[in-house]
């Protein structure tokens, strides 16, 4: 059994992580998509705005719930359908929206929160509000015990690590003590303390002021002073989807491209996973060249030879440069995926080979999907 | 096109779709300019420093450094930049450590979303205007941005716009004013586009074009089409192939032994070589039916990996192409 075979028939959480541009979207959904076909119901959660997918999958645009994939999808690519595939696409603010009506004391609370500019600036714009929204959005999914299984990616940050601490941050950003003790002096509840606000408070004032203006420093306070009594909702749901992904219903896929710096940041983000405590489930090294024989290695001073010749010996001169070309990358390639080898063993890999047609629509994706689950004929290792 | 009238904007935006090869585009735009005798700086946006390495450097600083002659860097994070903001315009120097820590930078920009790309942006224009802390003169020539991924790069771009709306009037609001004009200024400022012959790079950077025209106003260089398979393979060629008899007397002749193993390899790399130049082909022509500025192929290196001759190459080959637009 491959590694992917073996996380997709045992775990009902696959998160798939890795440096942007890498192929998460394609990989979670193609797993989501074999799932689906060998019988079980599962939801496959996006995050890239990822128009190619909704189309691929059929569907018209992805939305902030599942929408159930069309059976004919199957049929017309050629394969089953016994189970259901079911996709959507996260919408932060909705998703921060939600959050903000379950914990708030009460709607009304909510509703200025949710009217406050310093907030919708949040839900735009602070960083780690998507990967934490993302992972609240897969709690909810899974608490509802509809899927059988639960495929997610991950924000396409330039580096795969922020995803780890985004949640962190956003949380250590709310609860922050000294922005909220800064702030005192425009917090009403506050207003008593005003004038003991010390030095550094007051020049923190003055600069904010001048920068952002008086009316934002307003907006934030009665962000602040609205968002009290929410911080332990916060905190116990916080608590409860680190629970769970350290759980073991969940399992991560790291996804590299075989590049030196992929493959550097792939395994430096597998022992990440190690040291959080999260389970490492495999590593799928998408788009390896393929490799037809160990180099033919005509010389140099062969290849001008023939290209000195008219007609087919220029011809092969082209084809050998071509084949050497081609080589080289083979070369690099499996000289990085030495390193990789050195560092994850090889029966947590799967690769991917860079494919002749692209993954741009259904049949795409079960090409994809067929890569990732087969056992490659060679010898298993479980 | 002559290379002074390329360069003749000082401040060059590099931008496309992460992966795409911004970096390595303008790492070889910064040694086009460099061997036009320009001092060139490379401005890196918040990254991890992969032009620096490119050149045999360690990490880049928030101050520029020599990487080569001629060619410099330097990376913007928001951070240093609001400091700068503040010491240049409050005289604050080191008020209190607060004001750097990373929850202060994320408050600020959080309350006015917008601002990190304005501090950025100032950065570059203290660059321009050959401004730096302690009355240091660079004396740039060229600046180029190697700017945030397309997602992020319009509202970099439209940054400034959003808070001139915003603050009707004060110093923020003349400052907002001065990036308007500097981004805006076909003389001062010229963006390119960089992009892979992939569908989703090619839907986005023409999605990028457009909204450039339309919404910001930034005039727009040419757009590089990067990585493509240059030497594709004739009908010829791939008759050849049909006939083993025939490679092998061409082989026989400078004495090359061929084996069963390697004209499957000349067919596999063959084969592939021209599925992928077909499905390039397909993307270029739908890039080259809607794209509005000139298109620059850039080569598919097979190179041990990207190193500076490599970068040499891309800048040959940008010379060469731009000279004949």
């Amino acid at each position: 059994m491959n590694p992917i075979q073996r996380i997709t028939a045992t775990k009902q959480i696959i998160v798939c992580a890795g440096a942007g541009g890498v192929g998460k979207t394609t990989t979670a959904a193609a797993i989501a998509l074999r799932a689906a076909s060998e019988g079980k119901k599962v939801a496959v959660l996006t995050i890239d705005p990822a128009r190619r997918l909704a189309s691929s999958l059929g569907l018209k645009e992805l939305d902030n719930v599942p929408t159930k994939v069309n059976r004919r999808k199957f049929t017309a690519a050629g394969v089953e359908a016994e189970g259901e595939l079911h996709a959507m696409m996260l919408d932060t603010k909705t998703t921060f929206d939600e959050v903000v009506y379950r914990y708030a004391p009460s709607p009304q609370q909510a509703d200025r929160i949710i009217a406050n500019r310093f907030y919708r600036n949040i839900s735009g714009t602070l960083s780690g509000t998507q990967e934490y929204m993302a992972l609240e959005k897969l709690y909810e999914l899974h608490v509802t015990g509809d899927y059988d299984l639960i495929v997610i990616d991950t924000p396409p940050t330039r580096n795969a690590l922020d995803f780890l601490d985004a949640p962190r941050r956003l949380t250590g950003f709310l609860e922050s003590r000294v922005l909220r003790w800064f702030l005192l002096p425009y917090m009403k509840a506050g207003s008593g303390f005003m004038r003991v606000a010390n030095v550094a408070a007051t020049t923190f004032l003055r600069v904010v002021k001048r920068i952002v203006g008086g009316a934002v420093l307003e907006d934030t306070a009665e962000f602040f002073v609205n968002l009290e009594g929410m911080y332990d909702g916060f905190k116990e749901r916080a608590r409860a989807v680190q629970a769970l992904l350290q759980s073991d219903l969940t399992s991560f896929v790291v996804v590299t491209s075989p590049t030196e710096e992929s493959v550097a940041e792939a395994v430096y983000f597998a022992q990440r996973l190690n040291e959080a405590r999260l389970p490492f489930g495999a590593v799928v090294v998408n788009r390896v060249h393929p490799k037809y024989g160990d180099g033919i290695g005509a010389r140099t001073r062969q290849i001008s030879k023939l290209r000195a010749q008219e007609g087919d010996g220029a011809l092969l001169a082209d084809l050998l440069d071509n084949e050497s070309a081609f080589m080289r990358v083979v070369r690099r390639e499996e000289r990085n995926l030495r390193a990789l080898a050195s560092k994850v063993p090889r029966h947590r890999w799967v690769r991917v080979p860079y494919l002749e047609q692209e993954a741009v629509d259904f049949r795409g994706l079960v090409a994809v999907s067929d890569q990732l689950f087969d056992t490659g004929g060679g010898p298993s290792r479980n | 096109m002559e290379i002074a009238d390329f360069l003749a904007p000082r401040i060059h935006i590099v931008c496309g779709k992460g992966g795409v090869g911004k970096t390595t585009v303008s790492a070889a735009l910064a040694l086009v300019a460099a061997r036009a005798g320009y001092k060139v700086c490379v401005a890196e946006i918040d990254h991890k420093g992969s032009l620096p390495r490119l050149f045999g450097a360690s990490e880049p600083s928030y101050e520029p450094s020599e990487l080569s002659p001629g060619v410099w860097a330097l990376n913007v994070m928001p951070e240093d930049a609001l400091a700068e903001y503040l010491e240049v315009q409050y005289h604050m120097k080191r008020v209190s450590k607060v004001l750097t820590s990373t929850h202060f930078t994320d408050y600020i920009t959080t309350a006015a979303p917008g601002l990190k790309d304005i501090l950025v942006l100032g950065k570059i224009w203290y660059l321009e205007q050959n401004r730096a802390p302690g009355g240091r003169r660079y004396d740039f020539d060229t600046i180029i941005v190697d700017a945030p991924a397309a997602g992020h790069m319009i509202t970099f771009l439209a940054a400034p716009m959003g808070l001139a709306d915003a603050v009707q009037v004060g110093p923020v609001k003349r400052q907002a004013d001065w990036l308007i004009e500097m981004l805006t200024n076909p003389a001062r400022s010229i963006a390119h586009l960089v992009t892979l012959p992939e569908e989703m790079p090619v839907a986005e950077t023409l999605e990028t074009s457009q909204k450039l025209d339309d919404e910001l106003g930034v005039s727009q260089g040419v757009t590089f089409a990067n990585g493509v398979y240059q030497d594709s393979l004739s009908d010829e060629h791939l008759a050849l192939l049909t006939k083993p008899s025939s490679l092998q007397s061409c082989a026989d002749s400078v004495g090359l032994r061929l084996d069963k193993e390697d004209f499957d390899a000349l067919n596999g790399y063959a084969s592939f070589l021209e599925a992928r130049s077909a499905i390039q082909a397909k993307h270029l022509r739908v890039l080259a039916k809607s794209a509005t500025r000139p298109i620059v192929r850039l080569p598919h290196l097979f190179g041990s990996g990207l190193t500076l001759p490599d970068i040499e190459t891309l800048a040959d080959e940008i010379e060469g192409k731009l000279q004949e637009l």
